[in-house]
């Protein structure tokens, strides 16, 4: 649920007065993208991406002699000069869906997280996210099937599923109500993640409170 | 000259109880039974009997440990093991050792030179045991054991399992994954909405067994059309291009339209598509086939798809 529970821990920073040479190397040594610049006590400042390192040397179409001074000469520049410093970040009590709507509003492939005196504790990516949800979804586990149920438009649907699934002890580790029907476009539809291969007792719990099962069939091409 | 049907069975399958409202429960086997004494088949049924499987033949697949929290929960009177859906009784290890040695007596049968069509009448079912647990109905890996027994007593040592089972075979893949001798080829439906959710078609074995495990999941509502284009395109070349010298097929009827355990629409007459399929497949490894039944929950499509497949597979 909290993004510190599936970030990366103590992430690997730099300093502003940092060259440009020396983030390149931290960088291809670590497989990093993206490094938080911290200045005293550990406080964000600002993020380096491998984008703006590599936008800042100069064109390999330069001749050569022309390319090796100016490669020389931004090595040896500080990364105050290219690293972004109104950052996003993340607080410690950041959850997945916080850092969800972030990454996809900001189009960035990671953001730090902070603690209250904006120490960086963490960096949390786009891969830790797919990571956290496929283990939150039960996706990938041995033991699930999904049953797709209609929506009969009666009050409380989600309530009564729940309810029908927990009286006959049948676990589940996801439950969707989508408005728009599974294929979108269509009528609304609810689809759950069992842990069973019993469906006849999924169907029956189900079917005795009413609902009325969705086969989830696609479309036809 | 039609094949003799080669049944092998065993009265105390009755006696795994999964208690009242189970699907996988003592008369599947029972209408399975009775159709065959009654119907066609029954003047070519040889029924033999199946023998437990021995210590060694199940340690050939399972961990030790396995095998004895699997007695100790029996015999403590635990009614399941691993998860609710694996229930079982305190008979339930003496008749999974039934189960396992089903395949085993049917495939010593044809190696003594009986010819057949041989099935294995066996539950409960096993594609989804793993080496150290139960899942999906499953105790022991009835199909694993069989295809290890026939590699160790027989030498057979190329070995494709073929099954179609509504369901992966979870067990029977994670068992062989590694190894290049035993080629698994599952037809199930799609693992997203089926249990047990693996099987994608991007699972193809690993290291030496790369390319030796080949799963095709289908939508759910998939019918005949999409399982035959599947066998026709897909399985058949896998298999000519394996040579195996045996053929073991782990049989469930539960992709059957009128079984609600899954959401795969075949006829009766696929499973006798299957039959005469199979049949012309053993025909390349000189008749070595040995069928094991996995699923299968609609009493009567079952009994009438296990039929149907065994007149496919016995017919001139």
């Amino acid at each position: 649920m909290y993004v510190t529970n599936y970030m990366k821990r103590s992430p690997v920073t730099a300093r502003p007065d940092d060259t440009i040479a020396e983030v390149k190397t931290l960088m291809a040594n670590h497989h990093f993208r993206h490094l938080p610049v911290v200045g005293e006590n550990g406080r964000l400042l600002g993020m380096v991406t491998d984008r703006d390192v590599r936008s800042a040397y100069p064109s390999s179409v330069l001749d050569e002699r022309h390319g090796k001074d100016e490669l020389l000469k931004v090595g040896q520049t500080a990364i105050c000069e290219i690293m972004s410093y109104e950052v996003v970040f993340l607080p410690a009590f950041a959850t997945l869906d916080d850092a969800l709507v972030l990454l996809d509003r900001h189009k960035i492939g990671a953001l730090p997280v902070v603690d209250g005196r904006h120490q960086v504790i963490g960096i949390f990516s786009i891969r830790d996210l797919i990571r956290a949800y496929t283990i939150l979804f039960g996706l990938g586990e041995r033991g699930s099937a999904l049953v797709g149920v209609k929506d009969d438009g009666r009050p409380r649907p989600l309530t009564r599923i729940v309810q029908a699934l927990e009286e006959h002890d049948i676990h589940f580790s996801r439950l969707v109500r989508n408005k728009s029907g599974l294929s979108g476009g269509g009528a609304p539809a609810i689809s759950i993640r069992v842990n069973t291969m019993n469906l006849r007792a999924v169907h029956q719990a189900l079917e005795e409170v009413g609902f009325v099962i969705d086969p989830m069939r696609p479309e036809k091409l | 000259m039609p094949l003799p049907c080669l049944l092998v069975d065993h009265p105390r399958y009755q006696e795994h109880d999964t208690g009242s409202q189970h699907p996988e429960n003592p008369s599947r086997v029972e209408a399975i039974r009775q159709r065959l004494r009654s119907g066609p088949l029954k003047d070519r049924l040889l029924v033999r009997e199946s023998a437990p499987a021995s210590r060694a033949q199940c340690l050939a697949v399972h961990d030790e440990s396995y095998l004895f929290r699997l007695e100790e929960s029996c015999l403590m009177g635990l009614t399941a093991i691993d998860h609710p859906d694996n229930q079982i009784g305190y008979d339930s290890f003496e008749v999974a050792l039934l189960a396992a040695g089903g395949g085993i007596a049917a495939i010593d049968l044809l190696e003594r030179g009986e010819p057949g069509a041989a099935f294995s009448l066996n539950r409960p079912p096993g594609h989804h045991a793993e080496s150290d647990r139960a899942l999906g109905f499953c105790l022991l890996n009835n199909v694993a054991i069989a295809a290890r027994h026939w590699q160790s007593a027989h030498g057979r040592r190329r070995i494709l399992i073929l099954d179609w089972d509504a369901h992966h075979g979870n067990g029977i893949q994670n068992i062989f994954l590694n190894d290049p001798e035993v080629f698994y080829i599952s037809i199930h439906e799609h693992p997203t909405f089926s249990f047990p959710g693996t099987g994608f078609a991007e699972e193809n074995g690993a290291k030496a067994g790369q390319g030796l495990t080949l799963n095709i999941p289908l939508p759910p509502g998939a019918g005949d059309r999409e399982a035959l284009e599947a066998l026709e395109c897909l399985v058949a070349p896998a298999l000519a291009a394996f040579k195996p010298q045996a053929l073991l097929v782990a049989a469930g009827f539960d992709g059957h339209a009128d079984d609600d355990m899954s959401g795969l629409l075949y006829s009766t007459g696929l499973y006798g598509r299957l039959g005469i399929m199979t049949k012309r497949w053993g025909q390349a490894c000189e008749g070595r086939v040995v069928s094991i039944l996995e699923g299968g929950y609609h009493l009567e499509s079952l009994a009438a798809s296990v039929e149907a497949y065994l007149l496919g597979l016995s017919d001139d």
